[in-house]
């Protein structure tokens, strides 16, 4: 059975075009590639520190 | 820095993958589907322009007009050349006032949810309403609305915008669990469950079963019977309203001929009466008028052939030497009736006769008449004695003085008048003065 106002308050406000460019801007365009260059990046500096 | 070769490619790999997926389910319009695979293609590879590309189409194609832009704006920045998402942006921007309308239909949906956050479902219905109206691929407007219905537990409505909701996302969840509770209430699902029951058999089939069509019955005696007579009605109906209209047509177009034969030879029997009548016609009148003409030779009086016989009396008279007679004869004959030229010239002869002597033959009788008491007698002889001769006092005095006899002065009078004007100084003249009582 549905809850009506549980399943209402689930309802999220479209983005609107004036919100466009804000959204482009906050976009989290991070990627696995990143993550694992990151990773790689932290590790290689941690492996240099400890020599 | 660079990407080391082996991972940049396993993800390129994995993206692919993914995008592949994505791409599958957009075809068969599993759009939320989809946006997940496309999601996790581009955690994978955020450069998987395909991937990005794909992903804000699905997003322009459930109405999130922003957030397809959003996606087609960094990967045209992602990359520049050869990227389809520039046509999409311009398919988008550049044609005037559509991004002003699709940014007003949306807001309206932002303002929509707002009121139906606060208790104002009829306000958010009719916003809503409006919005699909214009925007009829807007999902997340359907569904609201959907709800918003299911609340007011009109779930016929509520039926209408999921089932325009799956027509565009087939594999909505949530969607088609909004169905699934609307269709319980509708006593659909009930429907639906039986259909399914019956599409599928758990009999297994042996080597001597039968498959017998949907459509076959068996019948018993009575059923056949029933059959026979429903055959024989279908069939009498059929003759009587297939076969019969025809029929009469035919019958109908064949007497249409058969009259119109007949009336053409009626009217052609017609057109030689009135020739036949005018025929008789013309022919009455040549009778009539050859009648006239024989009318007019037979005629006792002015006939032509009454006066051929009075001028055989006149000359026999002649011949007899009965000079009175003749006279007498001559005042009934009308020479103009006879046209004989050799006729004419006896006619003349007596004339001139009649003209010496004939006139005062009958002056005498007149006289005798007149002594005789028969004034009638006397009157028509002194008459015909004028019409030989008018030239003749004494036989005008004469016959005014037997009208003044009989007491006609009027008559009298005109004759003394006559006397006395054309011959003035005669002796006649003077007694007719005398006689008028000058």
């Amino acid at each position: 059975m549905i809850n009506f106002e549980e399943e209402l308050s689930h309802f999220k406000p479209s983005l609107e075009v004036e919100q466009v460019e804000d959204a482009i801007v906050d976009s989290d365009l991070t990627d696995m590639a990143d993550i694992m260059m990151s990773l790689i990046r932290e590790g290689s500096e941690s492996k240099k520190r400890n020599e | 820095m660079s990407r080391p070769v082996n991972y940049a490619e396993k993800c390129s790999r994995i993206s692919n993958a993914f995008y592949n997926a994505g791409l599958e389910k957009a075809q068969i319009r599993d759009l939320t589907g989809a946006s997940q695979c496309l999601k996790r293609s581009l955690a994978f590879d955020k450069y998987n322009t395909n991937a990005r590309n794909l992903l804000g189409l699905i997003y322009y194609e459930i109405g999130e007009t922003a957030e397809a832009l959003v996606q087609w704006v960094i990967s045209s920045n992602l990359k520049q050349e050869q990227n389809r998402a520039a046509h999409y942006i311009y398919e988008i921007q550049g044609k005037p006032g559509r991004l002003e309308d699709e940014s007003v239909h949306i807001r309206r949906y932002n303002q929509a949810l707002i009121q139906a956050q606060n208790d104002n479902p009829d306000l958010a219905i009719l916003q809503l309403g409006r919005v699909v109206d214009h925007k009829p691929n807007f999902v997340k407007a359907h569904m609201l609305l959907a709800l918003l219905y299911i609340g007011r537990e009109d779930y016929a409505r509520a039926g209408k915008s999921l089932y325009r909701v799956l027509q565009i996302d087939k594999n909505n969840p949530k969607a088609l669990w909004y169905m699934s509770v609307v269709k319980s209430h509708t006593g659909r699902a009930d429907v639906e469950k039986r259909k399914l029951k019956n599409a599928f058999s758990h009999h297994q089939m042996q080597d001597d079963d039968i498959i017998l069509p949907p459509s076959y019955r068996e019948n018993t005696g009575w059923q056949m019977v029933l059959h026979i007579v429903a055959g024989l009605a279908m069939g009498a109906a059929v003759i009587f309203f297939l076969v019969m209209p025809a029929r009469e047509e035919q019958l109908n177009d064949s007497h249409n001929r058969e009259m119109s034969q007949v009336l053409e030879q009626v009217n052609q029997k017609s057109m030689e009466i009135d020739e036949m009548e005018a025929s008789v016609t013309a022919m009455e009148s040549e009778r009539d008028a050859a009648a006239a003409e024989l009318q007019e030779i037979m005629d006792e009086n002015g006939g032509v052939l009454s006066q051929y016989q009075q001028l055989a009396h006149i000359l026999r008279a002649y011949k007899a030497d009965d000079f009175p007679t003749a006279v007498e004869l001559y005042t009934g004959l009308n020479p103009e009736a006879i046209s004989d030229e050799g006729m004419q010239a006896i006619i003349a002869e007596i004339r001139q006769d009649m003209e010496e002597r004939g006139y005062q033959v009958l002056a005498d009788l007149a006289g005798q008449a007149r002594d005789a008491g028969n004034t009638d007698l006397a009157l028509d002889y002194y008459q015909k004695s004028l019409n030989i001769k008018a030239d003749n006092p004494q036989v005008l005095y004469d016959m005014a003085m037997v009208y003044q006899s009989r007491e006609e002065e009027e008559r009298a009078n005109e004759l003394f008048g006559q006397v006395i004007l054309n011959y003035p100084d005669t002796e006649l003249a003077a007694k007719a003065k005398e006689a008028r009582g000058y």
